[in-house]
């Protein structure tokens, strides 16, 4: 008994220490009612989001790009079935011998290391894609098709382009390395600058999944949209027609185009290259191209910029009418060379042209005329007047590696070179020589703009888009007596491009310009020489051969600008080959 | 040994409910982590309940005089028990957790917390004629829950070791020691905890880390609380509703019938229904404490608050494990995780509470 009274002090610190204890735990049931409170009804939101995100899977199915057509409805760029190798992980544990089994049968040349490592990022349900299948894997697989749980033949699209002649216009679909959507994007011209208007609206699989990534059930299903056509204003029959009037063991372009609208009725370039080989991944082809010094991925008619020789000339004789340097009777004694300081300037025909007016200095292109002229020209007038014509400008049309070009002037020259300005230049300049760099398409738009009095529509590729005028109208009487020089040029004897009408009587009557751009400075007396090309100057060191023509001369329909590299002389090269591929547009009605 | 067979008739009825409603709450929540099923966990933890009832009434039984005597010899039988356990066991999930008798998977430590607090029961009871408990008193009971603490964790089992050795000192506490010694320590502990840092194991530092920033591994080892925790924010104020809990039939939860039971019974009920469990857990609590004020034996009252205690507290900590406010280191909750060795051993422990809740002290018990 005497132990109890002790211990009934000792019974109470025990009770009080219960207090503390229960104190304690009601403390920590608070704090955790606390937590739950927040993550249940604070947060809830956040976490049913969250919850939702889990389970949801949507998955994208890539749409049908769109169409790509000439201004006849003729198919340029379509879709077509394409079989691939896709393996999915659910369907066997030994999906990976499979895949090297499979490899190992068939050549694919698979990268095992690098399929290795992202296959075991990769979800067990979805198919992961191995390989592209041509039809003799399809059917090597299909004869071992025993061996194979996990790797199954998938069908999906590809880009089919019919015709290869396009490629340098239409470009080609590829892997975007920025894009996280798995199917591929234009990457280079039409195919590139349209992707938005192309590509489509992808369709959307909703599905419950579990935590493997397993479909439970499929909620919804959102169908793809198929993307929007693309109508051109190529005509198929031209751009082929074209192409197979270049040289092939030249390089060389031409652009044709209406002068009513500014339609790019065909854009050839030479060499060119198939992009179907990119869809195809053949990739011995797809390296060789890259390869290629000749350069066939570059468009010459947009991206090849050389100096516009004499088809220049109608942009100094307008920069004299309109300073009032020159009329249409003035008159200039041509004895086969300009001297200016202690420099002498020669004419493409060395004993001289004699007494030479406007006229006379285009049809025959005498070069002493515009030195002459030159002489009281101010280079910024002409830099000038090539901007409001078309040159020095980059066109918005879509194409990629466009490029602006060059016309010289007094700023550009200090900004650039650091030199000031020197009159030679301009003599060199105003025959379309020296700094002038100009490109297929911009020299056909320059004609254009002169057919059009100055006001003339901006080139475009795509039929549905407006027509759009640009640049300030030209004096009438200017306009007229250009025309009626480049009407002569063709038309009248002793025009450099006379030939054409005697040569081919029956093909459409044209208007138009020879030019001899020059690769290197040889005497000027040997230019537009037709004996010139028969002299044994090294192929790459020969003149580029230039000429822009029209038809028919009296009421202008097309514009074709041609060059052919190296080809020497306008007139014996470019001009019939022009005149050749006005006449098929104006008979074809393209 | 046994007492009247009558006695069975004056238990805690109350206590007796709510212990059942508890473990029907924990069946419909198995039936529902299986996606409505009875397999594989709802009738597997039925069958064992039903398989454990008798020993359950055999415990309730039992005369406390003799629960007093065996003390000891529990305590031994578990040490030869862990011992074995760390020689011969069974290894699982890189744990040497259980031994094989008699066909059944047994969990040591999961007894060792009864055996444990039983044990220093007896030993302050024998001391209770001291007011306040000095350091000298408290070495032994101290010394031999480091040493449970010590085999449990080097299983290893850091979760069920924390509990181990929370519970010896909750009994030194409750049994008065000068509360110095326990601030002290506490002190202490704080300040070598850097030094136990380096300790651990890799996957329990790990843990902890991920714990305090579970972002750190969103696929790995933080997947567990971020998961857990999407499961119960999204269960809002009432809950997804029976068998609506996405989270779990999609099997975004690990560990859904184990560890992260509770996650599953949250995101069905919400909020409400987690409150409504609290509650319930700390009455349950409560009964066998509130009896406590009427006992002056310090043996009784040892094993009836601390017991319960052990009870609440794991339930406790498991529901903060799963809503991250402690880090994951496996402790189950009662009645409601799938398990045998926590089922019988807290089926064990009420039994335990309900036969010392009908002690009579009028009569001399111990000696």
């Amino acid at each position: 008994m005497e132990k109890n009274k002790t211990s009934e002090d000792s019974i109470k610190i025990l009770n009080r220490r219960s207090f503390i204890i229960i104190i304690f735990g009601a403390i920590l049931s608070l704090i955790v009612s606390l937590r739950l409170f927040s993550l249940q009804v604070i947060n809830f939101k956040f976490y049913k989001k969250k919850s939702v995100e889990n389970k949801l899977s949507i998955k994208l199915t890539p749409p049908l790009r769109g169409d790509i057509y000439d201004s006849r409805k003729n198919l340029l760029a379509g879709s077509s079935s394409l079989y691939e190798f896709v393996v999915f992980k659910n369907l066997s544990k030994k999906h990976f011998q499979e895949i090297r089994k499979l490899d190992g049968l068939i050549k694919l040349n698979l990268n095992l290391d690098k399929i290795s490592k992202q296959l075991k990022k990769y979800n067990d349900y979805s198919g992961f894609s191995l390989s592209r299948a041509s039809w003799e894997q399809i059917v090597e697989f299909e004869k071992n098709k025993f061996l194979f749980n996990s790797i199954k033949i998938i069908e999906s699209k590809k880009r089919y382009y019919p015709y290869q002649n396009f490629s340098q216009i239409i470009g080609y679909m590829g892997q975007t390395t920025q894009s996280s959507e798995l199917y591929s994007q234009g990457v280079y011209h039409l195919e590139k600058s349209y992707e938005q208007h192309l590509r489509g609206i992808p369709g959307k699989i909703f599905s419950e999944v579990n935590a493997k990534g397993k479909i439970i059930r499929e909620i919804s299903i959102e169908k793809s949209i198929k993307g929007n056509d693309l109508d051109l204003t190529l005509d198929l029959t031209l751009q082929n027609y074209a192409q197979s009037q270049l040289p092939l063991d030249k390089k060389g372009s031409i652009v044709v185009i209406s002068v009513s609208d500014g339609s790019i009725l065909s854009m050839n370039s030479n060499p060119t290259f198939d992009a179907q080989i990119f869809e195809d991944r053949v990739n011995n082809k797809i390296k060789d191209l890259l390869k290629d010094d000749q350069k066939p991925l570059f468009n010459r008619a947009f991206s090849g910029f050389y100096p516009p020789g004499s088809v220049f000339k109608p942009i100094s004789a307008l920069v004299g009418l309109q300073r009032n340097l020159i009329d249409s009777q003035k008159e200039v004694f041509c004895k086969g060379h300009s001297s200016l300081g202690d420099r002498n300037y020669y004419c493409w025909k060395k004993e001289g042209h004699g007494k030479v007016n406007l006229k006379k200095a285009i049809k025959e292109s005498c070069d002493v005329y515009f030195y002459e002229l030159a002489k009281k020209i101010n280079i910024d007038d002409i830099a000038g007047l090539s901007s409001n014509l078309g040159l020095n400008k980059e066109y918005d049309i879509g194409l990629s590696n466009l490029g602006k070009g060059l016309i010289p002037n007094k700023k550009w020259k200090k900004a650039f070179l650091d030199e000031n300005w020197y009159q030679g230049e301009t003599l060199i300049t105003c025959i379309g020589q020296g700094y002038n760099q100009t490109s297929p398409l911009q020299l056909a738009t320059l004609y254009s703009a002169l057919l059009n009095g100055g006001k003339y529509p901006i080139p475009k590729l795509d039929k549905n888009a407006p027509t759009r005028f640009t640049g300030k109208l030209l004096n009438k009487e200017h306009k007229k007596i250009i025309i009626n020089s480049l009407n002569a040029v063709v038309q009248e004897p002793r025009g450099t491009a006379h030939k054409l009408s005697i040569s081919n009587p029956e093909f459409v009557k044209i208007g138009g310009k020879t030019g001899t751009s020059q690769v290197i400075r040889i005497k000027e007396s040997e230019r537009e020489d037709d004996q010139y090309k028969s002299k044994e100057i090294e192929e790459r060191f020969k003149d580029h051969s230039v000429f822009v023509g029209y038809a028919p001369f009296d009421k202008p329909k097309y514009i074709a600008s041609v060059i052919i590299e190296n080809g020497g002389s306008g007139s014996a090269v470019a001009a019939p080959i022009a005149h050749k591929i006005l006449d098929f547009a104006f008979k074809n009605n393209v | 040994m046994f007492k009247e067979f009558k006695s069975i008739f004056n238990i805690n009825w109350i206590y007796v409910f709510v212990l059942f409603i508890i473990f029907w709450i924990g069946e419909i929540n198995l039936y529902s982590a299986a996606d409505g099923s009875l397999n594989p966990w709802a009738s597997n933890q039925l069958i064992r309940f039903v398989f454990f009832l008798p020993l359950f009434f055999l415990i309730i039984m039992l005369e406390p005089k003799f629960i007093f005597n065996f003390a000891e010899f529990f305590l031994i039988l578990v040490l030869i028990g862990l011992i074995t356990t760390l020689i011969f066991g069974y290894t699982g999930m890189g744990a040497t957790r259980w031994i094989r008798i008699a066909g059944f998977n047994l969990q040591v430590s999961e007894f060792t917390k009864i055996a444990l607090v039983i044990f220093l029961a007896k030993y302050f009871h024998k001391l209770n004629a001291e007011k306040t408990i000095g350091l000298i008193k408290s070495i032994l009971p101290l010394v031999v829950s480091i040493l449970f603490f010590i085999l449990v964790a080097i299983q290893p089992d850091l979760g069920t070791a924390v509990i181990i050795l929370s519970l010896g000192l909750v009994v030194i506490f409750y049994a008065g020691i000068k509360l110095i010694y326990p601030l002290l320590s506490l002190g202490l502990i704080l300040s070598i905890s850097p030094i136990l840092w380096t300790f651990l194991e890799p996957y329990q530092q790990n843990r902890i880390q991920i714990f305090l920033n579970p972002d750190l591994d969103p696929l790995g080892k933080g997947y567990h609380i971020i998961q857990s925790k999407i499961a119960i924010g999204s269960g809002g104020l009432k809950g997804n509703g029976f068998l609506e809990g996405s989270q779990s039939s999609l099997d975004f939860l690990p560990e859904k019938e184990t560890d992260f039971v509770f996650a599953i019974f949250s995101e069905q009920f919400g909020f409400t229904g987690s409150i409504l469990l609290i509650s319930l857990f700390f009455i349950m609590f409560l009964i066998p404490v509130l009896k406590t004020y009427k006992l002056t034996q310090v043996f009784n009252k040892i094993i009836l608050f601390v017991l319960s205690f052990k009870i609440f507290f794991e339930f406790l900590i498991n529901i903060s494990m799963t809503i991250g406010i402690l880090p994951v280191v496996g402790v189950a909750l009662p009645f409601m995780s799938y398990g045998g060795s926590s089922l019988l051993s807290n089926l064990l422990i009420c039994a335990l509470l309900l036969n010392f809740m009908s002690i009579n002290e009028n009569k001399r018990m111990f000696s």
